[in-house]
């Protein structure tokens, strides 16, 4: 429950501040929240299987999304340009499809 | 991805299942396994309930703030794109019309032009003058000629194969071989959508469009030209008649040639001439002054990049 409501203190947070990303950062920015995505569900489901750990889920955070961002640099620098993106953008997305999976079989038995 | 997918499965065969069939069958961390596992061994029960750590909080926190500053951007980049796009649809109707507007003053001013200099000169200078204007392009003329119209073939029915391969068009090269043997045949004034050519003309393409002098002109084209009798007989043995018909035989578009009478065509805009001078005072008693040798003959082709 705390961590729902933190989540949502977050997001008022992000609004009320309403921050300006640089412009440098902006391409980091969706992949960023694919990556974030990714960790969440990762934990819930985690959270599900009574496996979760804190530590865990803040590395594998704080790790996709530097990694995440990495790759999307290394895609402009080596010239591929979305390419590298879409690798992560598509591991991802089944990491987060399997996960939700499991966290529906989870809550309703299906 | 902290962690080699296939490391908690790497058991005493050393087998390891490859990395995407590892991805779909075990989409979770590995490492929350591992850590449930130790913590099973040093015997500590794993927390229950939704309650997470304070570093925990703090990166939950840090989540939903990121989700909230990436669906604000978007939010805010929208609009941006939009207004970009109509300030510039705007923009490009305001200066079309100013340029319209100009245009039209630039045609008045020219006729106030002729009438005033008719009123100077008088007589048969005013009367050589309008000769000379005829047959470069600069003024109005009218006479009876020949109508070549040309027209893209109708939208076909194949929809599917894409933008690349969609019905035939007229291209810049068949206005150009149109106009050359419409001089040719005989042409002493030629004009394409009321866009009169003169010695200095140019047809070429500009991506889809065509540009005759630089402004662009569309579909259906209607080429004028006032010529001598006859004429229409000349141009349809020319080469560029004998290949539009089988063009248009061929790829359906479409292309007709017909007398007509009594056509009107528009004066060409005044050529700037930014490098070449008159040889002798512009004064209009020297006889064949610069640009046009003898007024009979029709200009140089049409056509040819600048």
């Amino acid at each position: 429950m705390i961590a729902v409501l933190a989540l949502l203190a977050g997001v008022l947070l992000g609004l009320w501040l309403d921050p300006t990303v640089p412009a440098a950062l902006q391409p980091y920015l969706p992949i960023a929240v694919v990556a974030a995505l990714d960790a969440v569900f990762g934990g819930v489901r985690a959270k599900l299987d009574r496996i979760f750990d804190d530590k865990q889920f803040v590395v594998s955070f704080i790790s996709n999304v530097l990694v995440a961002a990495l790759i999307v640099y290394l895609g402009d620098q080596l010239g591929v340009g979305g390419q590298l993106s879409t690798g992560v953008v598509v591991v991802l997305g089944v990491r987060i499809f399997g996960n939700v999976a499991a966290i529906r079989r989870h809550l309703f038995r299906a | 991805m902290s962690d080699d997918p296939g490391q908690s499965r790497r058991g005493p065969r050393g087998f390891t299942p490859d990395f995407l069939t590892e991805l779909f069958r075990n989409p979770l961390d590995p490492g929350y396994a591992d850590a449930a596992a130790r913590l099973a061994k040093t015997g500590r029960a794993a927390r229950s309930g939704w309650s997470v750590g304070p570093i925990g909080l703090v990166v939950v926190v840090l989540l939903g703030f990121l989700f909230a500053v990436a669906y604000r951007q978007t939010v805010a980049e929208e609009p941006g794109r939009a207004q970009a796009r109509s300030g510039l649809v705007a923009q490009i109707k305001q200066r079309q019309g100013e340029t319209d507007a100009l245009s039209t003053r630039a045609e008045e001013l020219r006729e106030e032009v002729n009438r005033q200099r008719e009123a100077a000169l008088g007589g048969s200078h005013a009367a050589r003058l309008r000769e000379l204007e005829a047959s470069t392009g600069l003024g109005r003329v009218r006479g009876d000629g020949v109508v070549v119209e040309l027209a893209d073939a109708p939208a076909g029915q194949d929809a599917l194969s894409g933008t690349d391969a969609g019905p035939a068009q007229v291209i810049y090269l068949d206005l150009q071989s149109v106009a050359n043997d419409l001089w040719g045949a005989g042409a002493e004034a030629i004009a394409i959508n009321g866009q009169r050519l003169t010695s200095t003309s140019t047809i070429r393409s500009a991506g889809q469009a065509i540009l005759v002098d630089f402004r662009p002109v569309t579909g259906p084209y209607e080429v004028s030209a006032i010529g001598p009798d006859g004429m229409r007989e000349r141009y349809e043995a020319s080469g560029s008649a004998l290949t539009m018909r089988q063009v248009a035989k061929v790829t359906g578009v479409s292309f007709a040639v017909r007398d007509a009478d009594d056509l009107t065509l528009p004066a060409a805009p005044e050529p700037r001439l930014r490098y070449a001078e008159p040889a002798v005072s512009p004064s209009v008693s020297s006889s064949g002054a610069d640009e046009s040798s003898g007024s009979g003959t029709s200009p140089s082709p049409s056509g040819g990049g600048r």
